[in-house]
């Protein structure tokens, strides 16, 4: 406020009597009254403004029915318009009578779009295909509507056994409470480029401390034209944050321990985030301006022998309008390091659809979660080249559709999805640690900090924050 | 060469090379638009291989022809709005004694990010029920941008000279009539750099978009090509063509309105 | 003849204030004074709390010396060329002309769209510009990849970006001097140089001052730009206020309270430099009796 008085106050030209005169008091005294009020005003509107919290969906509430008429409002990401809209949209049609109107959103703005919308009453949506990541962000703005009870009554109806253990949870589970079933399954995998392979003869790294070396070998050995490793390096969470965990869960590491303490500083940590620092002299100039769009773009020109990133690359690389590689690649489990042997993959993104508590038909937002989630939808759009939708239940997974449209990607996919993969934090807030340990991670990558500075600092903001 | 005439040539050839250098970028954009998706990053800055079908495809990505729609509408709107607002406001400021006070005020309104502002502003939509709705955003630009319409023409009025009103007002006129019918006529090429500069403020505005119009109905331009930053696999090309569909309407509007820059007092003002 | 001029002049513009200065303020203040995140606003008073955790943030204090660097740097580069071009297309003649308006383009495209070129352009491996750098003994050139290379990237897509608004004003600026003294300079022998000080200058001043105050102010808000091209980074090299308070806000922790705080601190320092900027303009058109 002073700096609008200064302004105010103090004339223009320098002969003006400044704010001794009368008229600039007065008229500064009747502006600090108006945003005064509208101060006071603020806080009606806003809570004229939010809704009054979590509600829970009724145990009764439909698994199916006919929704003849009625058009239900999605809010979904980007990627996954295809699924909806071409897709699902025509089934539901036919199966229930009812429209979908998809809007979509980049994953980006995804979540704080869907918090704005309940928050300030507009409500404009009735089903949320979210973020598992953002979960605890949107059940602590009353976003998404308490399932659990419905999901119980249920559970054989909506089949829950038959998703994947190793998401279900995960996705759908805060607090001792469910609020959404499993839509897309996302995990990384490494995908290598097997022309580039060959020539410089190496094999597809089992371990990092391989991948490493194979990038530093084959940067060098091919003079600039074509580059070891991709890594992406942009510092947001999305993007550096699923490099430095796909390195993390190789070791066996998680970023918060059993008992719920983060474990940022563990060796597991300590080794992931060296070997982001040593790769990145020899990888794709440079990591840390890299986000994906420019590494799977890199990957597909062939600049590139090594890529770890989202499944559904695997439809790109073989796609000859895409992919100046269709035929010469292949996808391995990501690299193991440490102790650990067994490989491992994180659950670096990975969807759910909830019901909003702000829907205006609820029960026909409960039918359509159950039956997009179900065996027959999943597999429908996991089949479909260009939908971009992982399984989400075992049945799926093993599915001949599925493999056909992922090729050579199945091993390593089945295997990720099919073992413990490493969950990201959830709760209200982690956005904000992940991005906090990004930050860090970039300035080790930088050289301006030490890998254990960082980690140590990444630390201590999470053990701020999570006490 | 007589200087004159060297004089010409060097002038000529400057602006052509800034002209070049400015437009590489552009260029580039539809260089990218007429490639395959294969071709983006292929080190040049034409394509290897050249394809139409982004033109078409980007329609079944995006819902491109409504989005156009929507920048347009909102970004007319915007630019009347702000400049029906400003122009009596800049006469004011200019003119009136201690009127650089408003113009103070609105320059601090303009300061700050509208980042944070976005939640009152949306409190503020959904009570008048214009959230998702393109009048809603058609009020939000117009007045966000009061102050730079404000801020410029006020410097167009200054210039000129206050005899002219003076005369006026000698005449018989009254203030406002002086303005309207001595001031404006020689105020039209401010007029016309004020609505131009709103509307591409408007038309290319990305923060308020993202937020206060949310639903495929009423999203704009600038939402539509940031869903395709949203895309694992960015869909380069047709990003560059909706882009470009989305600025050669505009360019032919700049176009036709720079005409209307020429002037300056005519010769029959001082009279 | 000016204290006549009537107060309903300014009436809706002074609406229009309140609806978005006044209005919004309050409760940005109230925002900032209390525990808000964007899900639960006004909850409890804090105090000067969100303040304090603003200006200990490690991102956000350097991030407006930052800021100031670049809207200077952005505003001299804007005005000085905006104004060369501009008359440089005034000796062509009285119309803006094609080139004129292809001129124009930069400003008229998306942000997002900018950004996308030129990150394309300037990728090191496969970039439009890849090419053409190799041949001029530049191969591999990055400057995207360092902290002071991308700081000055954007800022020189900035300038590429808002130059055109400057020469769109100045050269409608130029179209007020009076051809009758241009003439009578001319006849009174004055060069070129004389000829631009005495008696264009004084006739532009006013509309100059007004394209730098603008220029500085759209150079502090940049924000596009930096989401699409460098996200804040490498490191935090192109972390810009904006952009950090968008983080604080909108992303992270949707910690509003925070951002709030920052906001108002922003402001506060845009408000101070663009009044030095005005202070001196007003002197300087006061010293030239306009």
């Amino acid at each position: 406020m002073s700096f609008y008085l200064a302004l105010g106050g103090r004339g223009f030209i320098a002969s003006e009597v400044v704010t001794t005169s009368p008229f600039s008091r007065r008229r500064a005294l009747q502006l600090i009254g108006l945003a005064g009020g509208a101060a006071v005003l603020g806080p009606v509107l806003a809570a004229c403004g939010s809704s009054d919290g979590a509600r829970a969906l009724a145990g009764n509430a439909p698994v199916s029915g006919r929704f003849d008429g009625v058009t239900l409002k999605l809010l979904v990401n980007q990627p996954h318009v295809t699924s909806f809209r071409d897709v699902l949209a025509p089934a539901w049609k036919a199966a229930s009578g009812g429209d979908l109107d998809v809007t979509a959103a980049p994953y980006d703005q995804l979540t704080s779009k869907q918090i704005l919308d309940v928050q300030s009453g507009t409500g404009e949506f009735d089903v949320f295909d979210y973020f598992y990541f953002g979960l605890g962000d949107l059940v602590d703005a009353g976003a998404l509507t308490d399932l659990t009870a419905w999901i119980d009554t249920n559970k054989d109806k909506i089949d829950v056994a038959g998703f994947l253990p190793s998401i279900y949870d995960p996705y759908t589970l805060l607090g001792g409470k469910r609020y959404g079933l499993p839509y897309d399954g996302d995990v990384h995998i490494l995908f290598y480029n097997a022309e580039l392979l060959d020539r410089y003869k190496v094999e597809p790294p089992k371990t990092w401390d391989e991948y490493d070396a194979i990038s530093a070998k084959i940067t060098t050995d091919a003079k600039g034209s074509a580059y070891g490793a991709i890594v992406s390096g942009q510092q947001v969470p999305m993007i550096l944050g699923c490099s430095f965990i796909n390195r993390l869960t190789g070791y066996g590491g998680e970023l918060v321990d059993a008992n719920g303490k983060p474990a940022l500083t563990s060796d597991a940590a300590i080794a992931a985030a060296n070997h982001l620092v040593a790769v990145a002299p020899s990888a794709l100039p440079t990591p840390l301006q890299i986000g994906f769009d420019q590494a799977n773009q890199a990957f597909l020109s062939g600049q590139g022998a090594l890529l770890d990133t989202w499944t559904d690359m695997a439809l790109r690389a073989e796609d000859p309008t895409a992919s100046k590689i269709a035929g010469r690649w292949g996808a391995v489990s990501l690299p193991v390091g440490g102790t650990n042997k067994t490989p491992r993959t994180a659950l670096d993104a990975g969807f759910g659809l909830g019901i909003s508590t702000a829907a205006k038909n609820p029960d026909a937002a409960a039918a359509f979660v159950a039956w997009a989630t179900a065996a027959a939808q999943n597999l429908s759009v996991s089949s479909t080249a260009g939908a971009g939708i992982d399984p989400i239940r075992g049945a799926v997974l093993g599915a001949d559709g599925y493999a056909k449209v992922v090729t050579k990607a199945i091993g390593p996919i089945r295997e990720g999805l099919g073992g413990r993969p490493l969950v990201w934090p959830k709760e209200a807030g982690a956005p904000k640690l992940l991005q906090d340990l990004v930050d860090q991670l970039a300035l080790a990558i930088a050289g301006s900090q030490t890998v254990e500075q960082s980690l140590g600092n990444a630390q201590s903001s999470w053990e701020k924050s999570l006490t | 060469m007589n200087p004159t005439r060297r004089h010409y040539w060097a002038v000529r050839v400057a602006l052509a090379v800034i002209a070049i250098a400015a437009l590489i970028p552009v260029g580039y954009l539809v260089s990218l638009s007429l490639r395959p998706p294969d071709d983006v990053l292929n080190s040049r800055l034409w394509p290897t291989e050249w394809t139409l079908t982004n033109f078409t495809k980007v329609f079944d990505t995006i819902a491109l022809g409504t989005m156009l729609r929507n920048s347009w509408v909102i970004a007319v709107g915007a630019a009347l709005l702000a400049v029906v607002i400003a122009t009596p406001a800049a006469y004011f400021t200019a003119r009136r004694y201690r009127g650089e006070r408003l113009l103070t005020a609105l320059l601090a309104s303009y300061c700050a990010p509208p980042i944070v502002a976005i939640i009152p502003l949306f409190f503020l939509l959904r009570y008048a029920g214009l959230t998702n709705n393109l009048l809603g955003l058609v009020v939000v630009n117009g007045i966000a941008n009061v102050p730079v319409a404000v801020w410029l023409l006020d410097g167009f009025v200054r210039r000129i000279p206050v005899e002219i009103e003076e005369a006026a007002v000698i005449d018989g006129l009254s203030v406002v009539g002086a303005f309207r019918k001595a001031v404006l006529p020689l105020l039209w090429p401010g007029v016309v750099a004020a609505l131009l500069v709103v509307f591409f403020l408007s038309y290319n505005d990305f923060l308020f978009a993202v937020y206060l119009a949310v639903t495929k109905e009423s999203q704009t331009l600038t939402v539509g090509l940031s869903l395709f930053q949203g895309d694992r696999n960015v869909q380069f090309g047709q990003q560059a063509a909706a882009g470009l569909l989305g600025i050669a309407p505009v360019y032919v509007l700049a176009l036709a309105a720079q005409r209307y820059l020429v002037g300056g007092l005519a010769t029959g003002a001082t009279k | 003849m000016s204290r006549r001029v009537p107060l309903w002049l300014a009436l809706p513009a002074v609406a229009g204030l309140l609806l978005f200065l006044v209005y919004p303020t309050g409760y940005l203040i109230a925002l900032a004074i209390t525990h808000s995140s964007l899900a639960h606003r006004l909850r409890s008073f804090s105090g000067v709390e969100n303040f304090s955790s603003a200006l200990s943030s490690a991102a956000f204090v350097p991030s407006l010396a930052r800021s100031t660097v670049f809207a200077v740097l952005a505003t001299v580069a804007t005005t000085s060329l905006g104004l060369t071009l501009a008359v440089l297309l005034r000796a062509r003649g009285t119309k803006f002309g094609v080139v004129g308006a292809l001129l124009l383009l930069p400003l008229v495209t998306a942000p997002v769209l900018i950004g996308v070129a030129w990150k394309l352009l300037l990728a090191p491996v496969g970039g439009g510009f890849a090419q053409a750098f190799s041949a001029i003994g530049l191969g591999g050139f990055n400057p995207l990849g360092s902290g002071v290379g991308a700081f000055l990237v954007i800022l020189l897509i900035h300038v590429w970006q808002w130059t055109p608004f400057a020469v769109l004003i100045s050269f409608a600026a130029l179209g007020v001097v009076r051809p009758e003294l241009l003439e009578s300079a001319r006849i009174d022998g004055a060069g070129t140089w004389r000829t631009f000080t005495t008696v264009v200058w004084p006739a532009i001043a006013p509309t100059q001052w007004a394209v730098a105050v603008l220029e500085l102010v759209i150079g502090y808000k940049v924000f596009d730009l930096i989401v699409v091209i460098t996200a804040g980074g490498p490191g935090f090299a192109t972390t810009l206020s904006p952009y950090a308070i968008y983080q604080t806000g909108l992303r992270g922790s949707f910690d509003m309270g925070t951002a709030a705080a920052q906001t108002l601190i922003f402001a506060a320092v845009v408000g101070a430099v663009a009044t030095i900027v005005t202070a001196t303009r007003a002197r300087a058109l006061k010293a030239e009796g306009s």
